[in-house]
């Protein structure tokens, strides 16, 4: 008898949490490291170039990866997440909402967890878009620019956070009632 | 795509600002979205059945943010923009958009 590995819905939520999330967390951190280590007092000086240039295409995957974390998460892994089961139906495996919210120990991870999941990414995704923009429009002058670099800085380190949250509560979601 | 220069050569930041303040704009929006449709005010209708209203309040921030950036950009862009205070008020909506979207407050409504 053939066994299926993954269902469909697992291998969209596996794309989901971990190649584009995953991937999104780990360009978010490499972001956030190189605008604070890189720094360009000569803003023409060609190494200054090439490494603002590295960063710019960083940044800008990182958004890409974000976004498509977000589109993918509402639009192909929260409808089956959500989805009502039939009246009087006793096994919830396939139900994870309605799982979680039949165990009063594990109804927080809706309560909480999905409901914050839902909406923070998106506003990480905008906060990705600007940096991406930013360094790519202002290039090395990013890097020679206080400001510009203290802004940047900030709206990564808090993209970080949401993402890591939202990326946290989504493994502890995804252990108590697996999308399968 | 590359920054304006002023006349003493130096970059002008407004494209920069415009692009931060307008996604602080898109996280208040966020927020707001949340907080009014927890408070039954106004709830954004789903605009994909399947994943509900979480598709209509997403949505309408994304509208809201690339609206409030565009107006920014055109505004803004080659101009030099006093950065504390857009950095203030980035922040400043970035955090209300953020706490609005917490669970345990609106919860508190």
């Amino acid at each position: 008898m053939d066994t299926m590995l993954f269902t469909g819905r697992s291998l969209w939520t596996m794309i989901h949490g971990m190649a584009l999330g995953g991937g999104a967390l780990m360009g978010l951190a490499a972001a956030l490291f190189s605008v604070r280590a890189m720094s360009a007092a000569n803003a023409s000086d060609t190494a200054a170039q090439r490494e603002s240039r590295y960063l710019a295409w960083l940044t800008v995957g990182v958004a890409v990866l974000l976004w498509l974390t977000v589109l993918v998460g509402t639009y192909i892994t929260f409808p089956p997440y959500r989805a009502t089961p039939p009246e009087g139906l006793l096994d919830l495996s396939r139900y994870p909402r309605s799982l979680i919210q039949s165990n009063p120990g594990t109804a927080w991870l809706h309560g909480f967890g999905m409901e914050l999941k839902e909406h923070a990414p998106w506003i990480a995704a905008m906060l990705a878009t600007a940096v991406a923009f930013v360094s790519v429009r202002y290039r090395s002058k990013l890097l020679g620019d206080a400001r510009l670099r203290s802004m940047t800085t900030a709206l990564l380190a808090i993209c970080f956070l949401l993402v890591s949250l939202a990326a946290l509560l989504g493994v502890f979601i995804n252990k108590v009632a697996p999308l399968e | 795509m590359a920054a304006s220069e002023d006349s003493k050569g130096e970059v002008a930041n407004g494209a920069a600002m415009a692009a931060f303040l307008g996604a602080g704009i898109g996280a208040f929006a966020m927020g707001l979205m949340v907080i009014l449709n927890e408070a039954g005010l106004f709830a954004a209708p789903a605009l994909y059945a399947p994943a509900g209203g979480v598709s209509g309040r997403t949505t309408f921030a994304a509208l809201i943010w690339v609206i409030g950036w565009v107006v920014l950009h055109r505004r803004w862009r080659g101009r030099q923009i006093e950065s504390r205070r857009v950095h203030a008020a980035t922040m400043l909506l970035i955090g209300l958009g953020v706490l609005l979207i917490f669970p345990p407050v609106w919860k508190l409504l």
